[in-house]
Order: C-alpha cells, then structure tokens, then sequence
C-alpha cells in the first residue's frame, strides 16, 4: 500500500495524536473549515455555537469529505463534544472515537491521557485489522519528527523573506501538510526547500504577531499582510501548533518504553492553547503571547478566534491587559471561518497596521 | 452589602417561621438553608472555597469549607435585580456579550469587590469550558491557589480511579490550606448526611411524579443543582425531608401543586433566574404546571463508606451533562416518561455551549418518545434580553398545541 492509498482517518483538533494513526496504517486528515456550503449545521446546533464545529458539520452535510475510515475526535471543548454528538447523527455509517483530554498536566492526568492514547491504538487496531507494533509507531513519530523539522526550517525561511507568497503561503503548507501523506509531504517540502534561495527586503513591512485558534485560510494571511504588516510570528490551532504537538519527545527517542505516556506528557505541556492550562500559573497564556510577540519583534499582536469560543473569548481580556503592560499594541478580531468575516474587518486592519508604522 | 442581604434574608425567614410554624414549607426551608450559605460565603471570616459545579461538596462540607460553585453568584445577582451593573462591568472590561452570563455576572462581581475572597478554588472540567476559564480568571485576580478536577467523560474502572485519586489529591491541596486534616469521623458523618439526604430526594421526586403532582413550577426550581451544595450536611438532610414530608402529605390528600393540573412540563437546564411572569402565566392561563427538572433527579448510588473517593468520582461523572447527548438525551427520556410528560421547555441560556449547544439533537430525541420541545431564546440572567410579548405568544401556541 503507497502513502496516497492508506485510508483517511478524520481529525478536527491540534491535540489528535498524528503519528498513533499514521501507525495503525491510515492517513490522519485534518477536516477544515474552508469552503463554502450551505448552512445546515444549526439545524442540530444552537447558533451561538462555534463556527469551527458547524462549518465541518456543513462540510460533512454536504458530503464535501473524502472518503473516510473513521472520525477520532478530542474533548477538547464543550463545542468538539457536540461536533461528535452531531457527526453520529449525520454520518451514523462513521466509526468514531472521543479521547478525553484533561485540562491540566499533573501526573495523574498524564497517566489517564496516556490511558486514552492506548485506548485510541487498540480502537486503531481493530479499525486497521492489525496490532501497532512498537516499531511501526516509532517509524511514524520519526515521519512526522521530519514534517515537522521541514515545517520549521520553511518557516526560518519565510521569516527571512525567502517564501514568495509570504504567511498566506506558509498557511496553505500547514494546510497541505494536515491533509497530504507525511511521506509525499516532506518530499515536497524537502524539494522546495531545495528551491528557496534569495531572500527579499521586508523593512517596509510592520512586524506583527498573530495568535488564536482556527484561522487556517490562507488568504486571511495575505490579507493582512496587503494591509502593511508582516506575520513575525503566529500561533493557531490550524498552523504551527498542530505541528509542534507531532513533535518526539526526547525520553521516547531514547527509550520507547512507555510511548503513550511520554506523547501524553508532551501533548499536555508542550505550549497549550487556551484550553489547557497550568493552574499553578493561572491564565500563563498571557504571558505566553507577551514572550513570543516580544521574540519575534513584533510592533504589535493581532488576536483572531472564531466566534463563540468559550476558552479564547474567556482570556482575551487578561492577554490584552498583558499587552498593554508590555507596550504592545493589540488588535483583537472575531471570525466565523469565512474570509468575508476577515474582509469586513479590512479596515479595522488597516487601521492598526498604519499606526503601528 | 451581600452580608447584610443574606443576614436579613435569614433572620427574615427565621422569623416567618417562628410567628407561624405552619408556614414552615420546603421552599422556606430551602431558601434559609441558601441564604445561610451565602452569609457564610460573605462572613469574611475565612475558610471558603470557590469551586466548579461537580466539587464533592460533601466532602468539603466535612473539612469545615464553605463551598460554593461561582454560578450561584451569577444566578443570585440575577434573582436581585442587581446583575446588570456588574454584567456591563464585564462587558466594559472586555468579556464578551457572547459568553455565558452567569460566568460574566461572577467576573463583574469579581472586579466590583463583590465576590468573597477565597482562600482557595477547586475548577471541575464539567460541566463546561467556560467554566474552567472563570475559574482561572478568578484564582489569577485573587492570587490564590487553584485545583483543578478533571472528570472524565465517561464511567469506565480507569476513569473513575482517575478522578478518585484526584479527590484524594485535592484533599491534601484543602489540608494544607487549612491546616486541617480530614477527620474520618467527620467524613462518616458528611456521608451518612449525604447519603440519608439521597434518599430522601429519591423520595420526593419519586413523590412528584405523582399526577396530579404536588410540585408546582416554583417548588423545585434550581433544587437539584443547589442541593449539592447542602450535601454532608445536618441542613441538607432537613431541607431533603421537607421536601419529602410535605410532597408525600399532598399526594395522600390528593392535592396538586396547582390547581387544575392539565399539562404536564418538563424544564431542562437552566431556570431563567430573574423574576419573570413565565410560570404564573403557564400555570394561571394554561394549567400547565413545570413538574420536573433536568437535574432534579438522582443519577449516582450512595456513597460507599469504604470506598468514599470513588463513589464521590461517579457521582461527577454521572451528571447528566457529562458525557455525549445521546445519554443526556436517555436521561431526559427517561424523565419524560416517569413524569408523564406532556411537553418539554429549553430556555436555551444564551452563551451555553455545554447545555444549549446540542438543543437541536435534544428536541429531536424527545420528540422520538413523543415529546415536543419549545426552544426559547433566553438569557437567564440577563433581563435586558427577556421579551416577554414574544415569549408569552410562544408559550401560548405551545400550549394550545399540547392541548389539542
């Protein structure tokens, strides 16, 4: 069986564990958002409900999807809980799975996410028709370790001014690389990488850092960046943060003894999004966008949740007030998963950016 | 100010009480035994806990902590008529109008010096997100320590281990905050309260299904949600016993909880928590009389003395808002049919992703048994957003329908 024929298995949230599906045989494929179908969703679903969820609810309603071996989902909100809920009633044919993922990363909680990963490679198993070798999940941890090391050095090299095509580029490879074979994905990288050589000038361009969760239209990022600014440096569900959830851990490099344990530790701590979260420094989060804006010499941060997004909406206003603190300048805007949503807010963009300059 | 409210509120009822012991009804009860815990939780002596909603109460209750989840803020400013001053707070802080009310009305109370100083914050994971978040606001604003219980979606030996350890966890967390440690004789007592309360609330509720039932619209409104607070507790087991003695009287005596009982309503989720003319109009003009309540129900087995933890863990686990609709929806079913229900009321409380999220799926899975839903669109703590006129002729039309 070659990379393109492995059956698709569908998955919706930065937190899915890629390599565990890789290696039970079948081709992880990030279901998004982008498109454009009739609404349907709210039919089952309030309309005060994430648009992430009700636009791949639409999509499935449509019958947009390719074909699909089963659907792995992860509780990661109360909106992710009832995607699953309504998937079951729209595709009752799907075999469907829901890991439970906790909020915090003390040990026990690492233990009971390691208890859910083994829970998803059995379920994977019997799906695949075999058992995940230790050896086959190991191979699949290094294909993805080369995504992501590929992923990184091209953004390197964005930032450097050397990806003709800018943030919005860079998008559309995270999109590719949530969708296409890891293997066909890295040979693609590794060719234009190849490519890539002169960089360009940005100086005229005012450095921005971007954060959030589903953002993942590549023209989104153009169009902030034909406002004036440069993407510095961003952190979404749908860009890097997926990517760097795939990374290896160094213990499981080492000794592969406990896989699921050493990937649920590094999930939980690996730089969370809103959330996950460290009760011991409550609402780090902020201080988090403050650092990376601040690493990656942004003049200001521009924040974009798709609306009704309980755990983003609920720590905004402390991220603002520790931009603020920091002498950061912050634009904060609302989406529904549509580049209209983003068009309307043109102004609002450009506004920001010019003062920024 | 809150102080002074729930004193007044106390000695208030204390003396109805007093001047006409015949007065003494579980509502009465209840509502003294909710207004002691409020002037506990704004004595500003020390020793209380902001927590999430599925905290094992109890057990706190047996630590000596004066507990409380953060919705009740929400719903008590509500109730008041105060809540909009300190939603706008929120709002005028950055919090958005589309987010859960009751969490807005708590984070407004919170930055207008409204809400007690805790000593400490134990979150729970269910039943929303959005709670979690609050809870994080909140222990950041106050600077004090936070525990975070993460009950897990489903009931299965691993789960359950899981979240019991974690309870014993947070019992030393709550040990070396205090600087108390768990009595065992205590936390015998706090189960023999909770599991005595149990069963009482067993028995009213078995009681009110009874036709025509002696609840009406007002007697159990929040009852199930709020007794939790109760649990462990000599109070807890009065209140429950109230309920039972007086709903057993009414059912020997034939009496209903209103008048002429035609329709029979089942409320899910929230009550709409600021005063309003709903339930007078549905049971003065249509005789329909809000019998039951999503969470006035008992979905756990009593706590086992021997392996307390672990019955405290399924008890979380086994909300009905835990978990996928499809076992909410077999709850509510279940109600139905108990109660001889007529038809179903979904205030669907504007900024619920948890509970109204799903009410499509809830209206369908109802209907399956024969069930119809009225979805209304309500913010329950909010009364800016309340149009009466519109509900009043939605209410109208469902009523007729059932009726007909």
């Amino acid at each position: 069986m070659t990379e393109n024929d492995r059956p698709r298995i569908g998955f919706a949230c930065a937190y899915t564990p890629l390599a565990l599906i890789h290696a039970a045989g079948f081709m992880p494929y990030r279901i998004l958002p982008t498109g454009d179908w009739p609404d349907q969703a709210g039919q089952m679903l309030h309309d005060n409900l994430c648009p992430h969820v009700k636009r791949i609810l639409d999509r499935a309603m449509a019958d947009d999807l390719p074909d699909l071996a089963g659907m792995v989902f992860v509780n990661s909100c109360d909106a992710m809980r009832r995607m699953m809920d309504a998937w079951k009633k729209i595709r009752p044919q799907d075999r469907t799975l829901m890991i439970d993922l906790p909020a915090t990363a003390e040990p026990l909680s690492v233990s009971f996410l390691a208890g859910e990963f083994r829970r998803l490679a059995e379920v994977l198993s019997q799906w695949a028709g075999y058992d995940i070798s230790a050896d086959r999940i190991k191979n699949s941890m290094e294909q993805y370790d080369l995504l992501v090391s590929r992923l990184r050095d091209l953004h390197h090299m964005h930032q450097r001014g050397m990806l003709s095509g800018g943030s919005g580029r860079m998008q559309a490879l995270y999109n590719a690389a949530a969708t296409q074979p890891v293997e066909t994905m890295v040979a693609d990288l590794d060719r234009l990488i190849s490519e890539l050589t002169a960089a360009q000038s940005m100086d005229a361009a005012v450095p921005v850092f971007m954060f959030g969760n589903i953002l993942p239209d590549s023209a989104a990022f153009e169009l902030i960046e034909s406002c004036g600014a440069r993407v510095a440096g961003d952190d979404f569900c749908t860009g890097a943060r997926l990517f760097d959830a795939c990374e290896t851990p160094a213990a499981i490099k080492k000794e592969a003894e406990d896989v699921s344990h050493d990937l649920a530790r590094h999930v939980l701590t690996r730089p969370p999004c809103a959330r996950t979260f460290d009760p011991a420094a409550p609402l780090r989060i902020a201080g988090d966008v403050v650092d990376r804006a601040l690493a990656c010499g942004a003049k200001g941060v521009i924040g974009h949740t798709v609306k009704f997004c309980d755990p983003y909406l609920a720590r905004v206003p402390v991220v603002r007030e520790a931009l603020t603190a920091a002498g950061l300048p912050f634009l904060m805007l609302e989406g529904d998963c549509t580049l209209r949503s983003m068009e309307q807010q043109r102004t609002r963009i450009e506004a920001f950016i010019e003062m920024l300059g | 100010m809150m102080k002074q409210y729930f004193d007044d509120m106390v000695a208030g009822i204390a003396r109805k009480i007093e001047d006409d012991p015949e007065s003494r009804s579980p509502r009465k009860i209840y509502a003294l035994e909710v207004a002691r815990l409020g002037s506990r939780l704004y004595s500003g002596d020390g020793g209380v806990a902001w927590c999430g909603v599925t905290a094992p109460f109890d057990l706190l209750n047996a630590m000596g902590v004066t507990s409380c989840f953060v919705e009740f803020i929400g719903a008590m400013l509500a109730a008041t008529g105060m809540a909009d001053a300190y939603i706008d707070e929120a709002a005028h802080a950055g919090y958005a109008g589309d987010t859960c009310t009751y969490h807005r009305g708590v984070i407004g109370a919170m930055r207008m010096g409204l809400m007690p100083e805790p000593d400490f914050l134990i979150a729970t994971s269910v039943p929303c997100t959005g709670g979690m978040a609050v809870m994080e606001t909140i222990a950041r604003h106050f600077k004090k320590d936070l525990f975070v219980l993460n009950v897990p979606q489903r009931e299965t030996d691993e789960s359950v281990k899981y979240l019991a350890d974690q309870i014993r966890a947070m019992v030393t967390f709550v040990e070396d905050h205090t600087g108390r440690s768990l009595d065992q004789e205590k936390l015998q007592q706090a189960i023999d309260h909770t599991n005595e309360a149990r069963a009482l609330c067993e028995e009213a509720y078995f009681l009110a299904r009874a036709v025509p039932s002696p609840a009406d619209g007002r007697v159990l409104g929040n009852f199930g949600v709020v007794m939790a607070l109760l649990l462990g507790t000599k109070a807890g087991v009065e209140v429950a016993r109230t309920y039972r003695d007086r709903f057993k009287q009414m059912v020997d005596s034939g009496q209903g909880g209103i008048a002429d009982e035609k329709l029979r309503l089942l409320w899910i989720q929230n009550r709409i928590q600021f005063k309003n003319p709903l339930i007078d109009i549905l049971e003065n003009s249509f005789g329909a009389s809000v019998v039951c309540e999503e969470l006035n129900d008992i979905t756990w087995d009593p706590i086992d003395p021997a392996a307390p933890f672990e019955s405290m863990a399924r008890r979380a686990i086994s909300i009905p808002f835990n978990g996928d609709v499809n076992r909410r929806i077999a709850h509510l079913q279940k109600l139905a049919r108990e109660y001889r229900i007529d038809g179903a009321i979904n205030p669907c409380n504007w900024g619920c992703r948890q509970g109204t999220g799903a009410r499509g799926l809830i209206a369908e899975g109802l209907k399956e048994i024969g069930v119809p839903v009225l979805n209304l669109e309500v913010d329950c703590i909010d009364s800016r957003n309340f149009a009466l006129g519109q509900m009043q002729t939605r209410l109208e039309a469902f009523t007729e329908m059932l009726s007909g």
